[in-house]
């Protein structure tokens, strides 16, 4: 018993090594190359700890040009996109909540989104957004609207798990009082579950920040984040890449440090 | 609460959503396939220039070996770490950690840094290199070894999405269940084969179903790393067509079979655990991931 119970503890700390190494290397080389001149990340062999740094990358990202516009589209694109998965996630969610018609149908609408290869929606979508002149434009008001329903699911169903926790009884208990259907949900059920709105809301964010192929196919010119860092990886500006690559993942990691147990909740769909 | 302003509150709360859902994705996918079936008048000729282009089988083929060897590799040491940590009870710290990486570093951040990696001149090579041996072209285009990079890298980003959903799998299994497997005298991997395996099928076929059609639609892992032209799978194909061949109308008929191809595998795995006697219902915990 004891061997086997040494052997566990032995596997685990392999494990927890695993993890931590596997993604920590790819972290540290990143933020090496951001920080250190051009000429460190050409290399050859590679240079895997910095001999001078610099900070003109991320200067660039911050100060002005393309990186800074794609900075603030991104930035506009997700929080719109956020907003509409959050409010029509909200509402997905509580009606999934109360009616197990409504929780069927909604389920196999979201399974269904979740399962949709982006190409095959993508390429027709771009064709419709330029008939209705939302393609490629500088504000990306389309490309927020597909991130929007690509993040629902996940809000939808953030949403529903706190809302199935609410006893119904409290609703009944304001219905008999006279309150209207709506003011009970927006005085009643709304104020319970803030923390899962807030946390479908960075979660939704996050899907917007981080998705890529959509962005590519919608936004050809006016570039977001990730297809900016997708062309200047592969067509070589690597102190740019990295530097844009680093800034993109700053504001994922303050909101998992700042909502981590909520995402957690919401991940696990337990608690 | 059946009054009128109750039901006129419920159906805007369910339909408004879905219609958005309907807008952004099921228009576009019907009126791709009626772009795919248009050349020049109604006609299946798109559908016979792909299934004519030796390009299109070759996709297919790169495809189903990215999708088959990266499942096997992430179900594998996705099912060895979760039982890890649920055998020691994993610190949640671990599991945080392990958790929260595929977010930590949005996907297309760990694809370039993955990249510069595997680059002839990077630092995998380098790291061989320096133990004295001869680096290899990871990347190579058309080559079995960029194939096997695109497997690797994808394995290595989602393997802790799929160690999650089965670790929550995992802790639903009541404890006693092991104990009286323990008393009748069943070993470590019988109380494997026979409580363990059979209880995690639902999360197993919910991860398996997510998992199998993200391999599938595999788009941006290949891009980033080989180029549309260095492993093509069968996104990449039909985003060639589109942006660098401009023939939409064939582009949407290979999109609309990767799309049969997804709602043939998902309708697959969904029967299988229809017949093992999952409910549906356990489903929805797993749209998060």
């Amino acid at each position: 018993m004891t061997i086997e119970n040494r052997l566990l503890v032995f596997c685990r700390k392999a494990l927890s090594a695993f993890v931590v190494t596997a993604g920590v290397i790819p972290l540290y080389l990143l933020t090496k190359q951001a920080l250190t001149p051009e000429l460190q990340s050409f290399a050859w062999p590679p240079v895997w700890f910095p001999k001078s740094l610099t900070l003109t990358y991320v200067k660039d990202v911050i100060a002005s040009g393309e990186l800074r516009t794609s900075l603030i589209l991104s930035a506009r694109v997700a929080i719109t996109a956020a907003l509409a998965a959050t409010v029509l996630g909200t509402m997905l969610g509580y009606a999934m909540a109360r009616h197990t018609r409504a929780r069927a149908l909604g389920l196999s609408a979201l399974t269904a989104t979740r399962l949709l290869p982006m190409i095959a929606a993508a390429m027709p979508l771009a064709t419709i957004l330029i008939t209705l002149g939302l393609y490629d434009t500088p504000g990306g008001v389309g490309l927020a609207l597909v991130h929007g329903a690509l993040a629902l699911p996940a809000a939808a169903i953030l949403l529903f798990s706190a809302f199935v926790k609410i006893p119904i009884e409290l609703e009944q208990a304001a219905y008999l009082d006279g309150a209207s259907p709506l003011s009970i949900f927006l005085r009643l059920n709304l104020p319970q579950v803030r923390g899962a709105v807030a946390g479908a809301f960075v979660l939704s964010f996050l899907v917007s920040w981080d998705e890529f192929g959509f962005a590519l196919l919608l936004q050809p010119t006016n570039r977001t984040l990730p297809p900016l860092i997708y062309y200047y990886t592969v067509f070589g500006d690597t102190g740019a890449a990295s530097a844009l690559a680093l800034v993109s993942a700053v504001p994922v990691l303050i909101a998992l440090v700042a909502l981590r147990p909520v995402l957690l909740r919401g991940l696990s769909g337990r608690g | 609460m059946k009054n009128r302003r109750g039901r006129l509150l419920n159906l805007c709360f369910l339909w408004l959503p879905l219609a958005y859902l309907a807008a952004q994705f099921a228009f576009p996918l019907a009126s791709g396939l009626v772009m795919s079936l248009n050349a020049g008048g109604p006609s299946f000729a798109n559908y016979s220039f792909v299934l004519h282009d030796r390009l299109f089988w070759h996709a297919c083929s790169n495809n189903l070996i990215v999708a088959g060897l990266s499942l096997c590799l992430e179900f594998s040491l996705g099912l060895l770490f979760a039982l890890l940590l649920h055998a020691t009870r994993g610190r949640s710290l671990l599991v945080e950690i392990s958790v929260l990486l595929p977010f930590l570093i949005p996907e297309i951040v760990f694809l370039s840094i993955a990249r510069y990696i595997l680059l002839p001149r990077g630092y995998l090579n380098g790291a061989l290199l320096s133990v004295g041996l001869d680096g290899l072209g990871w990347l190579n285009p058309g080559s079995w070894l960029a194939l096997l990079s695109v497997i690797v890298v994808d394995a290595w980003h989602v393997t802790p999405v799929v160690t999650l959903l089965l670790l929550g799998g995992l802790q639903t299994i009541p404890s006693e269940l092991y104990e009286a497997a323990y008393l009748d005298g069943a070993g470590p991997v019988a109380r494997l084969r026979y409580v363990t395996v059979p209880l995690l099928r639902p999360a197993l076929f919910a991860a398996l179903l997510l998992r199998g059609v993200d391999a599938l639609r595999i788009f941006s892992t290949v891009l980033v790393l080989t180029g549309a032209e260095g492993a093509p799978v069968l996104s990449t194909y039909a985003y060639q067509l589109w942006s660098d061949a401009l023939e939409p109308q064939i582009a949407m008929a290979a999109s609309v079979m990767l799309a049969l191809f997804i709602a043939a595998l998902a309708a697959v795995v969904l029967g299988l655990r229809r017949r093992s006697g999952g409910r549906a219902e356990t489903s929805w915990e797993y749209l998060t991931a």
